[in-house]
């Protein structure tokens, strides 16, 4: 396959990555930039596991081919925490008890991120909303509201 | 595989002119992910001519690159097109919506694609531009020509816009659709309607139902008999046993049985009108 220069903003870095555009975002994120936070579900929009903010907002990265990333901002899970300080989204997880297996938590925590962005102080239902392209095989997803509340609770006190 | 990006129409134009056979239109690329990607992709999602979404001639003018999010979250178009609304609303999940295109959902011609079947309730009429430049706007009900096949030819044209006009103060439409889900699911059955009321009566009826055909079914026999029948508890029996005897369902192992959907298709399409005649006269 032939290879394409793509610049693009990652985690608020330029980046000038050599790939084949028709790849997904997914795959370039983990085999070629070693970004494994964002996870390989089930490939096809169903799941939610892979998602990152494009713009700010989140979307599938299995489904968008690379070539389309071209001067656009993405954030994948990596860009959260700060060293050690976990985010106040990933902080509210651990707190509310919302990961058992951790692989659907990447793609919760970026889609309760793109939420708090732009809605703050998101109602029961909004988060819900948010939160309905991400599949959970395991908590159920009560614990997962609760944090995603917590998280913005939390935020406005401040 | 090469991915360009048109930053105008004119070179938009120039470059499919310039790449015959191997090159194709994409937009949000969510289901041209999950097939073979063409030789040459030729995404059109940064032109102004796909993006806009204004009011021109008192018709809404809305760019086939607008993702459905965008539709959604458009105050004009939830007042005056709000079955658009609920039917971009409905497609996937945040994620597909923030990507996926308007355009893309009709040229797609998956047999119940949500905002297709809206589409067409609305009597919307979509423009395309082909190679010499000249553009052409054809019914989006007339665009299918089979199993998710349309008659634009994605190698050599570009669907630009999609024109609805705009409901006026006596009418309403409405969309629904039932799943097994409310997210992340294949409609069995979904439709939608816009209806015009006049002194408690309907003075005309659209009323689309999907899936059952490669394309969204209008119920014809029943809206030539819906003109002039009053608004009423009757009406929408009728409707609900009319519906599901003038079309013919399948069962489906993705879907449901035939016999559930006919159920259904009843059941749905004299919501969508009692919801659509509800609005009309909101509204007024």
């Amino acid at each position: 396959m032939d290879n394409q220069e793509v610049v693009f903003t990652l985690n608020e870095e330029l980046v000038r990555v050599y790939a084949d555009p028709a790849e997904s975002l997914l795959t370039v994120l983990r085999d070629k930039l070693g970004l494994f936070g964002t996870k390989v579900g089930c490939g096809r929009g169903e799941c939610g596991a892979c998602t990152v903010l494009l713009d700010d907002q989140p979307v599938n990265s299995c489904l968008i081919p690379f070539g389309k990333v071209e001067g656009r901002r993405i954030e994948t899970i990596e860009n959260l925490s700060r060293g050690e300080e976990y985010h106040p989204i990933q902080k509210a997880f651990v707190e509310k008890g919302a990961v058992q297996c951790g692989f659907c938590s990447p793609g919760m925590i970026m889609s309760a991120h793109a939420l708090l962005k732009t809605n703050p102080q998101p109602s029961l239902q909004e988060i819900k909303t948010a939160i309905s392209g991400n599949l959970c095989r395991c908590t159920g997803y009560k614990q997962i509201e609760e944090a995603i509340a917590s998280a913005a609770e939390k935020k406005s006190r401040r | 595989m090469s991915y360009l990006k048109a930053l105008n129409l004119r070179q938009a134009v120039a470059l499919l002119r310039g790449n015959p056979g191997r090159i194709r239109v994409v937009a949000g690329a969510t289901d041209l992910s999950l097939q073979e990607m063409p030789q040459v992709a030729l995404d059109i999602t940064a032109l102004p001519e796909t993006t806009g979404l204004e009011t021109a001639d008192g018709f809404f003018s809305l760019g086939a690159a607008l993702t459905h999010s965008e539709i959604a979250n458009s105050h004009p178009v939830r007042h005056k097109a709000t079955a658009l609304t609920e039917a971009c609303a409905s497609i996937g999940s945040p994620q597909i919506r923030n990507v996926g295109t308007l355009g893309g959902n009709v040229i797609n011609a998956a047999p119940a694609a949500d905002a297709a079947v809206a589409l067409v309730a609305l009597g919307a009429g979509a423009v395309m531009i082909n190679l010499e430049g000249k553009t052409r706007e054809e019914a989006v009900e007339d665009l299918y020509a089979g199993f998710n096949q349309t008659i634009i030819d994605s190698g050599s044209e570009i669907m630009l816009k999609l024109v609805i006009r705009p409901c006026a103060a006596n009418e309403g439409s409405s969309f629904e659709r039932f799943a097994s889900r409310k997210a992340l699911a294949l409609p069995m059955v979904n439709g939608a309607a816009r209806v015009e009321v006049v002194d408690g009566f309907f003075r005309s009826v659209r009323l689309v139902l999907a899936p059952i055909n490669p394309a969204p079914t209008r119920l014809l026999n029943l809206e030539e008999k819906l003109q002039g029948a009053p608004v009423t508890e009757e009406t929408y029996k009728k409707i609900e046993t009319e519906a599901a005897a003038e079309v013919e369902v399948r069962a489906s192992l993705l879907r449901c049985t035939a016999q559930y959907r006919s159920h259904l298709i009843g059941v749905l399409a004299a919501r969508v009108v009692r919801k659509a005649a509800e609005r009309a006269l909101e509204r007024k």
